[in-house]
């Protein structure tokens, strides 16, 4: 395999100073396009000598930058919690559409594989797809309840496309997921992850956690739902990292992983293309990065990362995330170590 | 602490007497009982809306939009020329103006969940040598009827987390609350299952006839006391339908909402409607270390849409011009962001609301810096704010209580009310 997570090694600790929320990585570079929480969008390249991050100029948002993705490499698009869905020019960095997308509060973006769909979720329980390069509204469909079962607003965080692009997950806050064919919004399963939503009827009487993560494995089959579990004292993020593994289109839940070693909230997924891996990666005080074996369930390597995750990307091979969060960057490489060179008789051989 | 020229005479006057009693309050009450007299007549109530944790201003009341301690909540205008709150309470931006005054400069010191409570629940830091009452305590004694069938000082703090019951301190337990933890339907004032309503009312009548042979030709304070007691648990037993909602109307308990707060609120209500002076409805938890953006998403709506019914029943019944409505915790919480996108505790730039009775609707007084670490104008401690509330409900907040020799003076010595927002 190209990657191997044992040989995880951080790279790059750069410190910024905001809370980054999400990230895209252009192609095939260290330049990565990074959304914040002071309402803007920066680029920065971690490859540099120096790295020196830029914000975006022009009429941004007006909150936390909550999503960003890029259907090219030179078209950036954003979320935010102010509601709107904004196109920038990355080279000239500066805006080119606004489009008011949704009444609450904007959660996560996601793009489809080939970069024409967008998928948007905010707290108005809506999940809207978009044309990416004219910013149309294509469809928009829920299956998430505004209001928890105590009676308190809900939310929802989590969206994703699966690799063939053929489906879309929404993950809300009380736990429950739904799974939509993409062309044509029709909803094509459920499944239920409650475990991942602490209600405290007693000693808070209020609610923390729900599903920040969603990521479906290459062959469409398998679901990850990430979060935190059962939370003691809601007052922090005081429990297991905790990621379930659904076989979606049976409904059955193949695998419920409590981080031992990480008390925090599960804040992004991403499987390898080759299936060896699932990553998760978020955090509480600090970070924490954890591959499993999407197969057996079992930790194959986890470390802590210095800062709280919002979000990571990868390369192209899969052997290298990009991790943003609070107020760093962090690269880590997971190469597999290259063969040993061949004797020089075996080579002539050859 | 100082003691004031006015409080030294009154001592002097009271020790030449020789007249030194267990409760020395009533002698200070003499001097005051006009006024305190007048408060009594006009039905002044207190509901404070107690939230434990302490909220975070930043959240509520006194928002930074575009800092980078502002977090992710716009700031929306309200309907008070010039004041904008958090976009979370929606509902009361629109009411500020009729209803709401906005402290955003109070600089309590304390940012322990247990001192800091202290401070907020007496108006003043903690003295080993004296217990003081808290401000429920403080309203039932001067606000409530010696002959009220209702209960002076009723507190509800349903969650186990900082659970305080609140204490009447040297003024006694004659006004220490009436206590609701695990229901909201007060316990073991029911009447026995055991005793049916008819032998109920014929003891009542032959305790009567007793009674009022026994006193004949008697004249004794404690004969006048009994009978005032029997009467005010008998009155405390009819009290329990206050409690129950189910008395209102569908349509009314809908305008609460389904939330244990806003049916406590409900109830804050029908009792302060009945007589009871002082309320208190503890919301808790806003302790949000983590997720600080989350719970008070949570919180918030639940606090924006109970507060806002509460003032809007209370403003159509013509209580509200009667009833001072108060929202503050222990403390506020950090400007700054933690790890885990939470907020920490902080006392020294935060907020609290006073709404109704004497306050100046639209009144935001204070002001902190532009991230809210520091009060930049108008800083207040607990005593000021104690004070403002005496004010705004017609009491005199230089009055004094004696505890043996000692005055103590109703709001700390040295605090000042706050009078931009009083009427």
């Amino acid at each position: 395999m190209a990657s191997d997570p044992t040989k995880l090694n951080k790279t790059k600790d750069i410190g910024i100073p905001s809370i980054a929320m999400c990230v895209a990585r252009i192609p095939n570079s260290g330049r990565l396009i990074f959304g914040s929480s002071d309402f803007k969008l920066h680029e920065i390249d971690v490859f540099a000598e120096k790295p020196q991050s830029t914000a975006f100029g022009g009429e941004g948002h007006q909150s936390y930058v909550t999503g960003v993705v890029l259907p090219t490499p030179n078209v950036a698009v954003s979320s935010s919690y102010d509601g709107q869905l904004i196109w920038w020019d990355v080279e000239k960095r500066e805006p080119t559409r606004k489009v008011k997308a949704h009444e609450l509060w904007m959660r996560r973006l996601v793009i489809s594989p080939d970069g024409k769909t967008i998928a948007s979720v905010a707290d108005d329980m809506q999940c809207k797809l978009w044309n990416a390069e004219t910013g149309e509204m294509l469809r928009q469909f829920s299956d998430h309840k505004a209001m928890t079962p105590h009676d308190f607003p809900s939310m929802l965080h989590a969206v994703a496309f699966s690799a063939d692009g053929k489906f879309i997950a929404t993950g809300d806050k009380v736990g429950h997921v739904a799974i939509w064919e993409a062309t044509s919004g029709s909803k094509v399963g459920t499944v239920e992850a409650p475990g991942l939503y602490t209600w405290d009827p007693k000693q808070r009487r209020h609610s923390i956690g729900g599903i920040r993560a969603l990521a479906f494995s290459p062959d469409n089959k398998l679901l990850a739902v990430g979060g935190i579990g059962q939370i003691g004292n809601i007052d922090h993020l005081d429990a297991p990292a905790r990621v379930e593994i659904f076989d979606w289109q049976k409904g059955e839940r193949k695998h419920e992983l409590n981080n031992d070693k990480f008390k925090a909230l599960v804040e992004d997924l991403a499987f390898d293309p080759a299936s060896q891996w699932l990553l998760s990666s978020g955090g509480a005080g600090d970070g924490f990065v954890t591959f499993v074996s999407p197969e057996t369930g079992k930790v194959i390597h986890q470390d802590k990362l210095p800062m709280h995750v919002h979000q990571l990307a990868l390369n192209e091979a899969s052997d290298t995330l990009f991790a943003v969060g609070h107020h760093k960057i962090v690269v880590c490489e997971f190469k597999a170590t290259d063969p040993p060179p061949a004797a020089p008789a075996e080579a002539a051989k050859s | 602490m100082t003691l004031s020229r006015r409080g030294f005479l009154n001592v002097a006057a009271i020790g030449a007497a020789g007249t030194f009693a267990a409760d020395m309050t009533r002698f200070d009450m003499l001097r005051h009982s006009a006024w305190a007299d007048e408060a009594k007549k006009q039905g002044k109530r207190v509901i404070l809306l107690w939230l434990a944790g302490g909220a975070s201003q930043l959240e509520t009341f006194d928002p930074k939009p575009g800092r980078p301690t502002g977090g992710p909540y716009r700031a929306i205008p309200t309907s008070a020329t010039g004041v904008h709150i958090s976009e979370l309470l929606p509902k009361m931006a629109a009411r500020i103006q009729q209803t709401t005054a906005i402290v955003r400069s109070l600089n309590t010191k304390n940012a322990d969940h247990g001192g800091g409570a202290t401070i907020m629940e007496t108006g003043r830091i903690k003295d080993p040598g004296i217990e003081y009452p808290d401000l429920g305590a403080v309203c039932a004694k001067e606000l409530g009827r010696l002959d009220s069938a209702v209960p002076d000082y009723v507190s509800m703090y349903t969650s186990t987390e900082g659970r305080r019951k609140g204490g009447s301190g040297f003024l006694g337990s004659r006004y220490a609350p009436m206590f609701l933890s695990e229901s909201m339907q007060p316990e073991n004032i029911r009447r026995l299952e055991s005793i049916s309503d008819l032998d109920h009312q014929d003891r009542l009548a032959l305790r009567e006839l007793l009674a009022k042979k026994f006193t004949q030709n008697r004249n004794s304070d404690s004969l006048g006391s009994h009978t005032q007691a029997y009467q005010r648990v008998r009155g405390l037993m009819a009290s329990e339908k206050l409690f129950d909602i189910e008395q209102e109307p569908a349509e009314m308990r809908a305008k609460y909402g389904p939330t244990q707060f806003g049916q406590q609120c409900l109830i804050a209500r029908r009792l302060v409607e009945a007589g009871v002076p002082f309320v208190k409805v503890a919301r808790a938890w806003w302790d949000s270390h983590g997720e600080n953006f989350e719970t008070h998403r949570e919180l918030c709506a639940d606090l924006d849409h109970s507060m806002s019914a509460l003032l809007d029943d209370l403003k159509d019944r013509g209580l509200l011009e009667h009833t001072l409505v108060l929202t503050f915790g222990e403390f506020g919480r950090t400007p700054g962001i933690n790890a885990s996108l939470g907020r920490d505790h902080f006392a020294a730039a935060w907020s609290a609301t006073l709404s109704g009775c004497g306050v100046r609707g639209g009144a935001c007084f204070g002001k902190t810096d532009e991230d809210g670490h520091k009060v930049a104008d108008g800083e207040v401690g607990a005593g000021d704010l104690f004070a403002t509330i005496l004010s705004a409900l017609g009491i005199d907040p230089l009055k004094e209580y004696h505890v043996g020799a000692r005055p103590v003076p109703l709001s700390d010595f040295g605090s000042k009310p706050i009078k931009d927002v009083l009427i």
